[in-house]
């Protein structure tokens, strides 16, 4: 363990939604959606974030292939910095490269957990003689293709697939969108790795299924699609939005069993997003149990669902109920209900509803991720002298 | 003491294409303070089977026959051949539900206190504000809302706090049986958890029958006594909750039982099913599960199996039924 190639390392990352609207004034009121996320993701594991909803699991997601623009924090891919290439615009991205490399550069901070950042620091020394607007420009010279490049190498799989399809397309035109847009193939060759695809998510024979639209297909049928669609391009890695939760039992665990298929044929690593703690342990062998924005505890998914740690964990463990009608379970020892965390005080973020609080865990800053046994990793001062 | 008895249940809906069979030969009873549950894949009728019982249903649902036959105070009704102004008295007094998404059925422009008091007032007039009140404030108590809560509108409750609320209204008019339909299926793990204990305490002390429709086997487990498998609009088997767990009888029971993965014991492989369920729209001859199931021979596709008691409390319906211990494999 441990060293496993790392594919995706995710430092910090931050997204604050604003929860007001002012006319000529600042917004001051934040929901901090995710805040301060760490976490990394080795090629071929699945890591699974589980949560209750509204704690931060599908935004950090988003962020990851493209769709929401993280506040702060760092996304390493491939041991190379692709933050700069997440936003939107020019602007952000000079003001992220000012901010975690220029400023470290001037100040001499510490960037180690970014891959490339002394080789920026070379480039920026010798190449450009301390000339910021040139290495700006420099770094972002493809920032375009580089989105691109990125988007190829991440892919999404939504929720429900009753709306991730577009309804007036075909479903060789679905599949095969991806290929269009970054110029792959010719329509023969294209026709050919559709039916192939087809073929390896399960809708046989391909023919038959091609130029069908999505009102002609079930649920289950629909979110293979979806996956298709997401493998088309040979992505390293791809987060999974709680893909089989609106599907029948029957045919949900086909679903779940195809995409660890394939995650093993395609050597591919999964983000896999669910509040199903049961369905987190079939498919992932890691998992992060996030609360409010942030990840409270983290490791072995043996490990953790055998022994939990944090009183959320254990509580959102107990709470799940068990197929078997001769089993008591244990009341959750939890009160409350989750608050959404506008502006939130900076202790940690399940005090108000913590049985173990302690007076410590008033005044204190949220607690750092802790190793307590090996892959093991918890967020909470009852595991600190 | 039998409260509900329902004997071969039957209602189609009427469509351009013919009669789709939501629910087609359902029998079961219910005693008092007992609790059953039916789980099912969606659009395998077990919602329509309520509806069905509290005969609320659209314009192109039609009875195709069976009895409801309801105990009340030791007199015997059947609500299929009640009129529709009888039938009044006995919904929501004697038969309530809890509806699906029940969170959203909460007007957002009323008080939710208001709410309840409305529904109080329409089946007891009698009945004067202040009691009403009063008798809110109890059910609130009851469901763990805090009375001063009655004034507030619904946005300004939680998921968990609606579908409590919900609870509080099925509870108004002091109901027999509730039914509830998927009473948790929109809440997170923690709050569903709190909500079916509630919903386990308040039904044992006040001595009421329960229906759970789900199509969570899990929640089912922990709430009934009885388990009723729907399959295609039929029972393929019903049986006390262990019996179902431990010695299922019918290949689709197992095939459920053995889908769904467990944060606890072992890790298991799961079964799949192959292929999906059958179109209710004129369905073949046969057994509904056939086409699916691994056990089928020529005799599946061509009679209908039988729903009968095997045991005392066992229902199936099946030509093949499993021996206890059997392991079927459904295939990739």
């Amino acid at each position: 363990m441990g060293n496993e190639k790392t594919i995706l390392k995710i430092e910090g990352l931050r997204k604050l939604f604003p929860a007001e609207r002012r006319l000529f004034r600042k917004v001051r009121k934040f929901v901090h959606a995710v805040d301060g996320v760490s976490y990394e993701i080795r090629e071929g594991e699945s890591l699974a974030l589980v949560g209750e909803s509204g704690c931060g699991k599908t935004t950090t997601g988003k962020i990851l292939v493209g769709l929401y623009e993280p506040t702060d924090g760092t996304v390493v891919m491939d041991g190379r910095d692709v933050t700069p290439f997440l936003f939107e615009s020019y602007g952000k991205a000079e003001n992220y490269i000012r901010r975690v490399y220029i400023d470290k550069f001037k100040n001499g901070g510490n960037g180690n957990h970014i891959g490339n950042f002394e080789e920026y620091k070379k480039i920026f020394k010798d190449k450009f003689n301390g000339n910021e607007r040139e290495f700006v420009k420099y770094i972002l010279k493809d920032r375009k293709k580089e989105m691109k490049n990125l988007r190829k190498k991440v892919q999404m799989i939504f929720q429900d697939p009753y709306e991730s399809l577009n309804p007036r397309m075909t479903i060789f035109d679905t599949i095969s969108e991806p290929l269009n847009i970054h110029n792959i193939g010719n329509l023969k060759e294209r026709e050919e790795m559709v039916a192939e695809l087809l073929d390896a998510v399960g809708l046989t024979p391909p023919e038959t299924f091609m130029f069908r639209f999505p009102h002609e297909l079930s649920g289950g049928q629909r979110q293979r699609v979806a996956i298709a669609r997401a493998l088309i391009l040979k992505p390293r890695f791809i987060v999974a939005d709680e893909p089989t939760s609106m599907l029948d039992v029957s045919i949900r665990t086909g679903i779940m069993k195809l995409m660890l298929k394939l995650a093993d044929e395609y050597n591919m690593s999964y983000l896999y997003i669910t509040h199903d703690l049961a369905v987190a342990r079939y498919m992932s062998n890691r998992i992060a149990v996030m609360y409010l924005g942030k990840i409270v505890e983290m490791g072995d998914i043996e490990e953790v669902l055998k022994n939990p740690a944090h009183p959320y964990s254990k509580a959102l463990l107990d709470a799940v109920p068990v197929p078997d009608p001769e089993v008591k379970r244990e009341e959750p020892n939890i009160s409350g209900s989750v608050a959404k965390p506008i502006n939130p005080p900076a202790r940690c973020r399940f005090y108000d509803r913590c049985p173990y609080r302690m007076e410590r865990c008033k005044k204190d800053p949220h607690p750092q991720l802790r190793e307590i046994a090996p892959e093991h990793h918890v967020a909470c001062y009852l595991f600190e002298k | 003491m039998e409260i509900l008895s329902v004997k071969d249940l039957k209602m189609y809906y009427k469509t351009k294409l013919g009669y789709v069979k939501a629910v087609d030969g359902i029998s079961f009873t219910l005693d008092e303070g007992e609790s059953m549950g039916i789980v099912g894949e969606s659009g395998c009728g077990k919602t329509s089977v309520s509806m069905t019982i509290l005969r609320l249903l659209p314009e192109n649902a039609e009875f195709m026959g069976g009895k409801v036959l309801f105990n009340l105070d030791g007199k015997t009704v059947d609500l299929v051949s009640l009129p529709e102004s009888e039938m009044r008295r006995y919904r929501w007094k004697g038969i309530s539900m809890i509806f699906q998404a029940a969170m959203n059925s909460l007007n957002p422009v009323y008080k939710v206190g208001d709410q309840i008091i409305e529904a109080m007032l329409n089946h007891n007039p009698k009945l004067s504000m202040d009691d009403a009140k009063k008798k809110v404030a109890e059910l609130f108590e009851l469901v763990g809302l805090d009375p001063r809560r009655m004034d507030q509108y619904p946005h300004q409750y939680s998921g968990g706090m609606k579908q409590r609320a919900i609870i509080a209204m099925a509870l108004s008019c002091d109901p027999k049986i509730i039914i509830a339909d998927e009473p948790t299926t929109a809440l997170d793990v923690i709050v569903q958890d709190k909500i079916l204990r509630e919903m386990k305490k308040i039904q044992e002390k006040l001595n009421m029958s329960m229906i759970y429709i789900s199509h969570d086997i899990a929640v089912i487990a922990e709430v009934s006594d009885k388990i009723a498998v729907m399959y295609a609009g039929k029972f393929v088997e019903l049986a006390d909750s262990i019996t179902i767990f431990k010695k299922p009888m019918h290949p689709y029971t197992y095939g459920l039982m053995h889908a769904f993965p467990s944060v606890t014991g072992e890790r298991k492989e799961l079964t799949t099913i192959p292929g999906e369920p059958i179109n209710l729209l004129n369905p073949p001859k046969g057994c509904r599960f056939a086409p699916r199931c691994p056990k089928a021979d020529e005799r599946c596709f061509s009679e209908d199996p039988e729903y009968v008691e095997v045991e005392k409390g066992h229902f199936v319906a099946c030509h093949h039924p499993l021996e206890v211990g059997e392991v079927i494999n459904f295939g990739e």
